[in-house]
């Protein structure tokens, strides 16, 4: 042929996704799923569990031992405030850091390099990626602190049992305490003694959860940390200095003492008594303040830019 | 199709996006030019619904991205390459993202495969390069196989080879239909890369065109004459209707004209020609002159060749 005829031009497939047809949305199931990998692929979060079990499994053999031997000097009223549940439960001082860090980390760690904003567009229904992310801080955290609380208290009794402690019958008052002739050790039966050991998880999970709250709010670590510590150290020390007309009123609604009225059995009924709420009240005041912080986080979050 | 709407976006006092709007056609490159500064990456971020616009809006296929299912396996992004979090693993991190639109696991593998990282996915991606991390930031593009691919400067950081091997997937991306936007303030790679172009200037549209176009409107066609008889040969051009300008070193730039007329005209005259080339004027040439006025920062002329 000695013409050539134009070829036209190659039509433009048309794109047909291999994987785009599919039913329902992405929302908080994919979240969860995919925090959780997020959460269980990192070095720091594994350190950080390691941190709570071994504090508080540690300090509550510690301080049962150096408590233990107290006893045979103590007095009627030290006595009567021997409290062998909280010491079991001491490693939550240091614990309520250790969550707080990493309730915090989960949100604020993805603003420090900007990685939030491919999770915004993995899951632009923005709840669903706050959801996601709660649900498996809160699970994990709630996991550990309970396994750990209750392998504390049993460490602690132990250890008291160790040094010629013996098991109080159940329903003893304070005065079978004070009169007991050998270290009272605790059974998990005994009144109030499960619900103390419950809860310090509990504490513990509303905790990660409050401060998980706040970095969505404040986005950056150092200032969420601050904050968090403000609350739980700071906070206490200003209250102390009020005259107690001013204090009085306010102590009992503190983040740390609303944990110590989770946590305390026998000393309730003596240097707190009137200080403290009730135990689950308290649990009921303060998630009251970590819903508020994460509802302030949640609307941040749906109006601010990523 | 990507469909920008007048498009505004201010943070504070300043006007990032000012009423942009622009389409972005499928199956072809689409270059997204502007200097730095100019709102490309704001533009990005709002076409993810990132950035909420002041003004305006932009839909995908007629969607807007929030009002996607699944929006992983529609729109994929390279928006930052670092951002992400430095102690997890490639494979992880790919992972996380294919669980959260549930992408299947499989789909890990395939782009790492095909980005060329499966050797260093168990690695932590704090220790990867900027260039590795490029490549991680197009794994996670591609990860839902999406009809729509956004990429910001993904050339930045790669070496000749990774940038020639991200020419050719982008091409090849385009030819199966999808639809491509790819911001640079790079006009020679997008010459090379880009059949359309959007250009942007302190967010404001600059030209919605194709490469070429953009060239040939923004150009004057110049021609490049040499001849031992100059002089004449000036005289009769300029009266034939050119305009001519003697360069220093005796050539002739001739506009308003073509090479055809010139060499009639030199032929009919007598006249002996040395040198008769049509000037194509480059994309970056068109570029500068076009948004000059339009960049924000200006540098001297020792940090702008830096640059």
């Amino acid at each position: 042929m000695s013409t050539t005829t134009a070829a036209p031009p190659d039509p433009v497939p048309t794109w047909e996704s291999a994987t785009a047809a599919r039913s329902g949305r992405a929302g908080r199931a994919q979240a969860v799923v995919s925090e959780w990998t997020k959460v269980r692929s990192v070095r720091s979060t594994w350190v950080a569990l390691v941190v709570i079990v071994v504090a508080g499994v540690g300090l509550s053999a510690l301080v049962s031992n150096i408590e233990a031997g107290r006893w045979a000097r103590l007095g009627l009223v030290d006595r009567a405030q021997f409290d062998p549940v909280r010491f079991s439960q001491t490693g939550e001082f240091i614990s309520q850091f250790v969550v707080g860090v990493l309730g915090a980390m989960v949100v604020t760690s993805e603003y420090a390099t900007g990685a939030i904003r491919t999770t915004l567009a993995t899951l632009p229904r923005r709840m669903s990626v706050l959801y996601g992310k709660a649900i498996v801080i809160a699970g994990v955290v709630f996991v550990v602190t309970e396994v750990t609380a209750f392998v504390s208290f049993f460490v602690g009794q132990l250890v008291l049992t160790a040094h010629g402690g013996r098991t109080l019958p159940a329903g003893s008052s304070i005065l079978t305490q004070v009169r007991s002739s050998t270290i009272p050790v605790v059974s998990i039966t005994n009144t109030g003694a499960l619900r103390a050991v419950f809860l310090c998880g509990v504490y513990l999970t509303l905790l990660a959860l409050l401060a998980f709250g706040i970095g969505f709010i404040l986005r950056h670590t150092a200032g969420v940390i601050s904050l968090y510590v403000g609350l739980l150290l700071v906070l206490p020390l200003i209250v102390q200095i009020l005259p107690s007309s001013l204090s009085d009123p306010i102590e009992r609604y503190l983040p740390s003492n609303l944990g110590l009225a989770m946590i305390v059995v026998t000393t309730r009924k003596t240097d707190f008594a009137g200080v403290l709420m009730a135990p689950w009240p308290a649990v009921g005041m303060l998630a009251l303040y970590t819903a508020a912080f994460g509802a302030l986080g949640a609307w941040l979050l749906m109006r601010r830019d990523a | 199709m990507i469909e920008a709407t007048g498009l505004s976006k201010s943070y504070g006092r300043t006007r990032a996006v000012d009423g942009l709007s622009f389409e972005v056609q499928p199956g072809l490159v689409t270059g997204f030019l502007g200097p730095n500064g100019s709102g490309k990456s704001t533009t990005m971020r709002m076409i993810m619904g990132l950035d909420r616009p002041d003004a305006g809006s932009v839909t995908l296929d007629g969607r807007r991205y929030h009002d996607l299912p699944w929006p992983l396996r529609e729109v994929g992004a390279l928006l930052e390459a670092k951002a992400v979090h430095p102690g997890r693993s490639a494979r992880n991190h790919l992972l996380s993202m294919a669980q959260s639109n549930a992408i299947p696991s499989t789909r890990v593998e395939q782009v790492l495969d095909q980005v060329g990282l499966t050797a260093v996915a168990g690695r932590r991606v704090g220790k990867f390069s900027l260039g590795m991390s490029q490549r991680l930031g197009i794994a996670s593009a591609l990860l839902g196989d999406p009809g729509v691919l956004l990429f910001d400067e993904p050339i930045n950081g790669l070496d000749p080879e990774g940038i020639l091997w991200v020419r050719n997937l982008l091409k090849a991306l385009a030819a199966e239909g999808r639809t491509i936007f790819v911001s640079s303030h790079l006009m020679s790679e997008m010459a090379l890369t880009a059949t359309n172009l959007v250009v942007i200037g302190r967010g404001s549209l600059i030209a919605d065109t194709t490469v070429q176009d953009f060239i040939d409107s923004n150009t004057e066609a110049t021609v490049l004459v040499r001849s031992p008889d100059a002089g004449r040969l000036t005289g009769l051009l300029m009266a034939a209707g050119a305009s001519v300008t003697t360069r220093d070193d005796g050539g002739l730039l001739v506009t308003r004209s073509t090479p055809a007329h010139i060499g009639d005209i030199a032929h009919s005259a007598g006249i002996a020609l040395h040198e008769l080339s049509p000037q194509q004027a480059s994309l970056e040439d068109v570029f500068m002159e076009l948004t000059s006025d339009a960049v924000d920062f200006h540098g001297s002329t020792a940090m702008a060749e830096s640059s």
